[in-house]
């Protein structure tokens, strides 16, 4: 359990914190605000027992990384400010983070460095019937240049367990960061994932996220682009097999001048899986010249799949662009039967048409190892549920 | 620059309906009314209004048994604020005539001279085919055309229907809109008072529209009209609604229940022009069912009002039925539109769009609240919403929460927002042909609401239009 006699003084208060807002906190019902559609009524977060992840971390040449209670001792000054700084304590899941995690990784990269090969993190959800608070925390100083890719997984799809994460992505002023999570944990497994990245001024942040696994939860991607001439794009893929229910939950705030966010998700979902994605775009009183945009688009692959989109806008600035879209449909009978009539038998020619579907996903990428695994990733995900 | 007559002008028109106060914001003195209500809610306060209207006894176990749901309900806690509501504050029945006339002449005095300030009965005359006015709690004026009404056409008003007509209301009523659907059709359910009433038989056609005027004169007052129209197999009906009431100090509440059933290959088109004053509550339920290869249209126009919170439904219930909704919000100083609309598609190959409009000015902030639902085994259906919103200072507000939830893979769905300015290039192309930044600026918003107001009778597109261009002025710079 936790090591309060070796740590300061002020970890040690939030964690008392967090133990007990966990308390005090209910879990969301579907009467919560944002959890109408994402059903815990099964869940009893108590009787998962807290457990520890074997983390592999490969670093990077002029990047500091280390786990966070390396990090407590060597960066206490940079924890003490940054932890828990982007993510508040809104929920019973971020509460019991805050009170027990153990386990995570601290990424720095000061100021005006380069990373010229990508951070890996790889964070396995392994023991049945464990509850695992994870946390990120990576900064990125003035001007610093990196990729982070982080994997979540079980070792099987029969792991039933919690993985409850905490991701805070801290771009600095004209900083540049390419994250990209894939998370394929069990298909018995929860995940209550939150996550939230801050863009300061003349910075750009590119995020990408793949969800294949899990059964259920939420996973919250918030972007809030604090710094005048500030940049985010986020790139959202997911595909669901039978049971799994999927939930997304995004927000893009604008409240500096001069920004520009950029969204899209695609999901495609198979027998009995269901996906809810919400999206909001804020954009606050003053931040002008904000160009936004977001996109969602489902693919139903079968007539028990189910998908809610649930877009929103909330403008309180008058010098905006701000556009959304999201669509639900099933594979397009006409492009079936152009394919089909050229000699592909149905099911090659079904594959191609969700291959077409996600690769404009793909297309947001960069070009370089982070597309090509992505791409790999989808295709493979793709077998397993076609 | 502006000299002291362009600012007095701009600060006379700056607002809002910035002439509401001398056109529609009179109130006609209260000493002739038959009967007022004394302020609050309770069983007595509905009992007397049944026995009042000497109403069977089925519709007032139905009042009384809405009472009890209304009680039971919390007041929604979502869209606007609704805590300034004080229920208990409210008259909920004011009788202001003791009979209902057919003939312009009949209608008493004061009233009369209300609605000619109005401009009913000129409109009347002028191109409806029907018209009804209500003034506070009842309808004062019936009109339907004789032919229609040889075909058997039924245009009058609801609590004469349910003397006249009670086997044919007691069948469809509260059949789409059941009395514990949310709070304020509760209440209105318990309270109920004046509405339209329309039965359109099979076949007929009603070439000219149908039209109803809603007046609220009292301080404190509650308007909780009941509209219920049947259109038969075939049947093809247009019915418009316009609203205002006086400015007062105090708040008023408007909260009517709008049921609609259209039968298969019926087509019915349900226009609202709501200009109530700035200080009316405006919380109405509004659905509509269509049955096999029926058309529900929803043109509604949201002016007025100090918060309007209205969603006007679409249940595409037979095969082929299509559903449409236009709607147009215009947020001023001091007002919440939440407005949108529900389309829920229950059989195959049905079809539906949304287009809604919305423009936020003066501190002013409109919603778009929606749902677009495709239930399982509605396949081959398709569903198009497009919501565009233009916001015209930085002191407004515009909020976009569109749901959609689909559970049948065989469905085509698209939603599409925008939220912006009016565009820089737009402005300096028009000013580059000699237009001033104010008339681009009006040309460029009635260009936006133009896919509205296409849809709407030439009488009333003409008199949107000049509603929003007053909105317009002194807006810019």
């Amino acid at each position: 359990m936790t090591n309060l006699a070796t740590e300061p003084a002020w970890l040690e208060e939030r964690r008392q914190r967090g133990a007990s807002l966990t308390e005090s906190l209910p879990l969301p019902d579907h009467k919560s605000k944002g959890w109408e559609f994402t059903d815990l009524a099964r869940l009893d977060l108590g009787a998962y027992a807290t457990v520890s992840a074997a983390p592999v971390v490969r670093g990077a040449e002029g990047a500091t990384v280390v786990s966070l209670a390396e990090a407590v001792a060597t960066h206490s000054e940079l924890l003490h400010q940054k932890l828990g700084s982007l993510v508040p304590i809104e929920d019973p899941f971020v509460a019991r983070n805050e009170a027990e995690w153990q386990d995570g990784v601290l990424v720095l990269v000061p100021r005006g460095v380069r990373l010229t090969e990508p951070v890996r993190i790889e964070v396995p959800l392994e023991a049945d019937g464990g509850a695992l608070s994870w946390r990120t925390l990576v900064v990125l100083e003035e001007g610093a240049e990196a990729e982070v890719w982080e994997h979540w997984s079980s070792p099987s799809d029969e792991v039933d367990g919690v993985l409850n994460s905490v991701v805070e992505l801290s771009v600095g002023d004209g900083a540049t960061l390419r994250y990209v999570n894939t998370q394929d944990v069990s298909e018995k497994a929860w995940i209550f994932a939150t996550q939230r990245a801050q863009v300061e001024r003349d910075a750009r942040l590119d995020w990408a996220a793949l969800g294949f696994g899990s059964g259920n939860g939420k996973v919250r991607m918030e972007t809030k682009l604090a710094g005048q001439g500030s940049e985010a794009r986020v790139t959202g893929g997911y595909a669901g097999g039978p049971g799994q229910h999927l939930d997304y939950d995004t927000t893009q705030e604008h409240a500096a001048p001069n920004t520009n966010s950029d969204l899209a998700f695609r999901g495609v979902l198979a027998a009995r899986s269901t996906a809810v994605w919400r999206g909001m775009i804020k954009v606050d009183p003053g931040a002008q010249q904000t160009d936004a945009f977001q996109e969602s688009r489902n693919l139903l692959l079968s007539t028990d799949a189910h998908a809610d989109a649930i877009p929103g806008l909330e403008i309180l600035a008058d010098d905006v662009r701000c556009t959304h879209a999201a669509a639900i449909a099933q594979v397009d009978r006409d492009q079936l039967f152009y394919l089909t009539a050229r000699g592909l038998d149905q099911a090659v020619a079904k594959r191609l048409i969700i291959e077409g579907f996600l690769e404009s996903l793909v297309e947001r990428l960069a070009e370089g190892p982070v597309r090509d695994e992505v791409s790999a990733a989808l295709e493979r995900r793709l077998a397993e549920i076609l | 620059m502006a000299t002291p007559e362009v600012l007095a002008e701009k600060r006379e028109l700056a607002g809002i309906n910035a002439d509401y106060k001398e056109k529609f914001g009179f109130n006609d003195p209260e000493t002739g009314y038959a009967y007022k209500a004394p302020k609050g809610l309770s069983r007595e306060v509905v009992e007397t209004i049944s026995e009042f209207k000497d109403e069977p006894q089925w519709m007032r176990d139905f009042r009384l048994k809405a009472l009890e749901h209304f009680e039971q309900r919390p007041t929604p806690n979502w869209g606007g604020d609704l805590d300034q509501i004080d229920f208990e504050d409210i008259h909920y029945f004011v009788r202001a005539s003791e009979t209902n006339s057919r003939d312009w002449s009949e209608v008493p005095e004061d009233i009369k001279y209300t609605f000619d300030r109005l401009g009913i009965p000129e409109a009347e005359r002028k191109f409806l085919a029907g018209v009804g006015a209500q003034y506070e709690s009842e309808v004062v004026y019936h009109q339907v055309n004789e032919k229609l009404e040889a075909q058997g056409v039924i245009f009058t008003d609801m609590d004469s229907a349910l003397r006249e007509h009670e086997d044919l209301v007691r069948e469809y009523w509260a059949t789409v809109i059941p009395p514990n659907d949310n709070k304020l059709a509760a209440l209105n359910s318990a309270v109920w008072s004046g509405g339209s009433f329309v039965y359109v038989p099979a076949g007929v056609t009603v070439e000219m529209p149908l039209q109803a005027y809603f007046r609220i004169n009292t301080e404190n007052m509650g308007q909780f009209e009941r509209t219920l129209i049947i259109a038969e197999e075939g049947a093809d009906v247009h019915y418009i609604e316009g609203c205002t009431a006086p400015v007062y100090s105090t708040d008023s509440l408007h909260s009517a229940v709008v049921e609609i059933i259209c039968k298969p290959s019926s087509r019915v088109r349900y226009t609202t022009v709501q200009n109530w004053s700035q200080n009316v509550y405006n919380l109405v339920t509004k659905r509509a069912i269509a049955q096999e290869k029926a058309t529900m249209e929803w043109v509604d126009c949201n002016l007025g009002s100090k918060l309007t919170m209205k969603y006007p439904s679409i249940y595409l219930l037979g095969r082929e039925a299509h559903g449409e909704i236009l709607s147009i919000a215009f947020a001023g100083d001091g007002q919440h539109q939440d407005a949108g609309g529900k389309i829920i598609h229950g059989a195959p190959k049905t079809s539906s769009s949304i287009f809604s409009k919305s423009i936020s000015k003066d501190g002013g902030r409109a919603t778009y609240r929606g749902l677009l639902e495709v239930a399982n085994g509605a396949s081959e259906s398709r569903s198009k919403v497009v919501c565009d919103a233009l916001l015209l200072d930085e002191d407004s507000r515009s909020d976009t929460y569109p749901t959609i939830r689909i559970d049948e893979n065989d469905a085509d769905v698209g939603h599409e927002a925008t939220v912006s300015k009016i565009g820089d290039e737009q402005l300096f192309y028009l000013q580059a042909h000699g237009l001033d930044e104010e008339e681009a600026s009006k040309m460029i918003v009635n260009g936006f609401i133009e896919p509205v107001t296409k849809e709407l009778p030439m009488e009333y597109a003409v008199e949107l239009n000049r509603l929003i261009e007053l909105q317009m002025e002194g807006s810019i710079g």
